[in-house]
């Protein structure tokens, strides 16, 4: 498993399976010391040494061009000139991801949460199993370590539902975001052709796309493992019914804000407990600067980031009062309104998490705010045909044909499923060839 | 060994009640649909590229007088204005090789008509297969895997998945050919009945303004085109360029180079040359700066048969 890992790993670049020796051995070492010595500063310092090989690989493959060009801005701001070179690399795929769950490991050996692998193979698989290596879920030590010491054995319950998941990820994928960032694409490629019901269509299927395309690689991944007998964690839990920006952070992407809250969040909001309620607010706008920031080395996510934060601090002071508002009011009426306003607040997050400039954003809420609805077909079809819109409608409608399967995709009869999925993505699939979008996180 | 047997049969289960029911059903239920898909989309719609690729290899009219290029021609040309035996073969996004591969095929046929009309780009000769679509459905045919080269794909010939991906784009085409939703369509030319807002083609004109045009042939292209002239002088092939907007010429590097070349290809006995693409033509008449939009194909197909009738053929 670990020489099929290596290599799907390698497949990509060879040469950085290397960063990820350099942090397995780091990682590895770190946590067999954290186990033996009793001494609490001495462990601290081990932590903090492997937390920083990990942060360090990080900051070398993906923070440092961002850092080095916003210090040269700021060095010309004051006349001054920045003679650090730019590094010319591609980004390892799935870096974010593995660290991540590299450096959840040696903070659970810390805590005494988890024994440290003493089994090397084992825990260079714990980082690299192959389904979750490049995308996640970011899985805890408590919950894979254990399940490779076990001795698998193929059964029809686990190939079954591992097969279910692949091709509902597949369809996902193929079907739905792919066909949607068709759209999404070119009117982000041209915002000037745009009108405001080209711009909103965009966002809309922005919205669909990236949770297609994210949720998709979760259930391959996730399948794949079960069909090995391996359970991973659920990544995705509907977020679409979320009635409030927290509820989105529990349901959305969830292996990364678990992270976030048991690793950040919580030790920062304890740490600032003196400050009452400001405390709670400080340690969320920082957990969610840095959670845009892993997203990626861009001011887009940083803003991204922070309009979670200010979203998630609102929530947490008007908890009381929204209560009392949802006590006076019709239960359909407060939860389809909550609704309705936690999707629209998401999916303008969303801008800056697509547009590749500030400049962009810019013109494209400039172009929602014209309030300009003049029926112009090429316009409002994104200049892609009026089939490309009518059919990226109806796979959003599709998607509503989930609520008919099983929540855990346990079939009664896997092969009807299967069989109409196949067809479904042979004839309504979009070959675009496009990368999952996480990949580059 | 208990836990192993339990393994095994579990696979066989696998087998039996997953992998052969979904193989089996998914391949029949996938030949029946594309079977129908190619009979009553594909094969019905006169503007689509794999329509008009198997026309070309397979279907011979003795009479009828074909229109080949790009999307120029496609857009550009009404067979019903030309006369009553016009077909446009015109396939969007292809190149000079394509149109080569169309003209071989064309003079393989026994022809009561020696017309060929031709359209050429102000861009010189290039190489462009354009959307794969226009060609699975013939990609088994040697002529065809040889235009695609590096383009072909295994699949290609594997019932079921051969069109993954492409059905829509069938489906597109047989959508504006029988409703003619937002294009015009006749006898294999699809013309643009959407006009630009006034806005947006002066966008386009600014990007083209800053963008420069460079005419530029292929040397082997343009050798076998040569060949290919000669070697059919029972033919008379029209080489015609459509109109373009006045502001794709005020960056162009080289026109004269461009004018060279076809008044190269007039002097040859079986070749006539009609350049319409400095004819003013106001900017409603365009979809953007190099294709017409119909009020401009309806008067460029016009002023084209005006110019063959000239050729008394």
């Amino acid at each position: 498993m670990l020489a099929a890992s290596c290599f799907f790993y390698m497949f990509f670049k060879p040469e950085y399976i290397l960063i990820l020796i350099f942090t397995i051995v780091i990682d590895y070492i770190a946590g067999i010391y954290l186990e033996k010595i009793e001494d609490r500063a001495k462990k601290r310092r081990f932590l903090i040494m492997s937390i920083i090989a990990n942060i360090g690989v990080l900051a070398v493959f993906k923070y440092y061009n961002f850092i080095n060009d916003n210090i040269t801005g700021v060095a010309h701001l004051f006349g001054f000139s920045n003679h650090m070179p730019s590094l010319k690399m591609i980004l390892p795929i799935g870096l974010s991801f593995h660290t991540f769950q590299a450096m959840s490991y040696t903070i659970e050996v810390y805590r005494g949460n988890q024994k440290a692998e003493k089994h090397f193979g084992i825990y260079a698989l714990y980082v690299m199993f192959y389904p979750q290596l490049v995308a996640g879920p970011i899985e805890r030590p408590q919950n894979m370590i254990h399940q490779f010491h076990e001795k698998k054995l193929f059964t029809y319950d686990n190939a079954a539902l591992g097969l279910n998941l692949i091709g509902y990820g597949l369809f996902k994928k193929l079907v739905v975001a792919d066909r949607l960032g068709v759209y999404v694409d070119q009117v982000f490629g041209n915002v000037d052709a745009a009108n405001t019901s080209s711009s909103v269509i965009a966002l809309l299927f922005y919205y669909f796309q990236i949770y297609c395309d994210f949720s998709a690689y979760s259930d391959i991944a996730r399948g794949t493992a079960k069909f090995m007998g391996f359970d991973l964690m659920e990544n995705f839990n509907r977020p679409y019914l979320s009635k409030n920006i927290s509820e989105y952070w529990r349901r959305w992407h969830i292996s990364l804000s678990s992270w976030f809250s048991d690793y950040l969040y919580t030790p920062l909001a304890t740490a600032k407990r003196d400050w009452g309620k400001w405390g709670i607010i400080f340690a969320l706008v920082i957990t969610f600067l840095i959670a845009g920031l892993w997203h990626g080395a861009g001011w887009n996510f940083v803003i991204f980031g922070f309009l979670q934060g200010i979203a998630l601090s609102y929530e947490f002071l008007t908890k009381k009062l929204r209560k009392r508002i949802s006590a006076k009011m019709p239960k359909a009426i407060y939860n389809g309104g909550s609704l309705l306003l936690a999707f629209s607040y998401w999916t303008f997050s969303l801008i800056f998490f697509r547009s590749p400039t500030f400049t962009i954003a810019g013109k494209l809420i400039h172009k929602i705010a014209q309030m300009n609805f003049h029926f112009n077909l090429p316009q409002l079809c994104g200049e892609k045909g009026p089939l490309n819109l009518v059919l990226s409608f109806m796979v959003i409608l599709a998607l509503t044909l989930r609520f008919l399967l099983p929540r855990d995709m346990r079939l009664k009869y896997p092969a009807v499923f299967l069989t109409v999925i196949t067809l479904a993505i042979i004839i309504l699939g979009k070959d675009v060839a496009a990368e999952f979008i996480y990949f580059q996180f | 060994m208990s836990q192993q047997n339990s393994s095994i049969s579990s696979f066989k289960l696998f087998l039996t009640r997953i992998i052969v029911p979904v193989i089996l059903a998914a391949a029949i239920a996938g030949w029946l649909f594309q079977r129908v898909f190619e009979k009553k989309v594909i094969l019905s719609s006169e503007i689509c590229g794999a329509y008009k690729v198997n026309r070309i290899i397979n279907e011979n009219d003795s009479n009828e007088v074909p229109i080949f290029g790009a999307s120029m021609a496609q857009g550009g040309c009404i067979p019903h204005i030309l006369g009553s035996d016009y077909f446009n073969y015109g396939l969007d996004g292809t190149g000079a090789d394509v149109w080569l591969f169309f003209l071989k095929e064309e003079c393989k046929k026994e022809k009561h008509t020696p017309l060929i009309i031709m359209n050429f780009s102000l861009d010189g000769l290039a190489n462009s297969i354009g959307d794969i679509s226009n060609y699975i459905y013939n990609a088994d045919c040697p002529e065809v895997r040889e235009l695609l080269g590096k383009h072909y794909k295994a699949y290609f010939s594997m019932p079921i998945i051969k069109y993954f991906g492409q059905y829509e784009t069938y489906f597109r085409y047989f959508l504006n050919d029988k409703m003619n939703l937002t294009k015009y369509t006749d006898r294999g030319a699809a013309i643009e009945k959407n006009k630009m807002t006034k806005e947006r083609f002066a966008q386009l004109v600014a990007e083209r303004i800053k963008n420069k045009a460079v005419f530029e042939n292929d040397a082997h292209l343009e050798s076998e085109y040569t060949e290919l002239f000669k070697n059919n002088p029972d033919r008379m092939f029209v080489i015609i360029i459509t109109p373009y907007h006045s502001s794709y010429f005020t960056n162009f590097k080289n026109y004269p180079d461009a004018q060279d070349f076809l008044h190269r290809l007039g002097e040859m006995k079986n070749v006539r040359v009609f350049n319409f693409g400095k004819v003013n033509y106001p900017d409603s008449m365009f979809v953007n700066t190099t294709h017409l939009n119909y009020d401009g194909a309806v008067r460029f197909s016009k002023e084209l048969k005006d110019s063959l009738a000239t050729l008394n053929y």
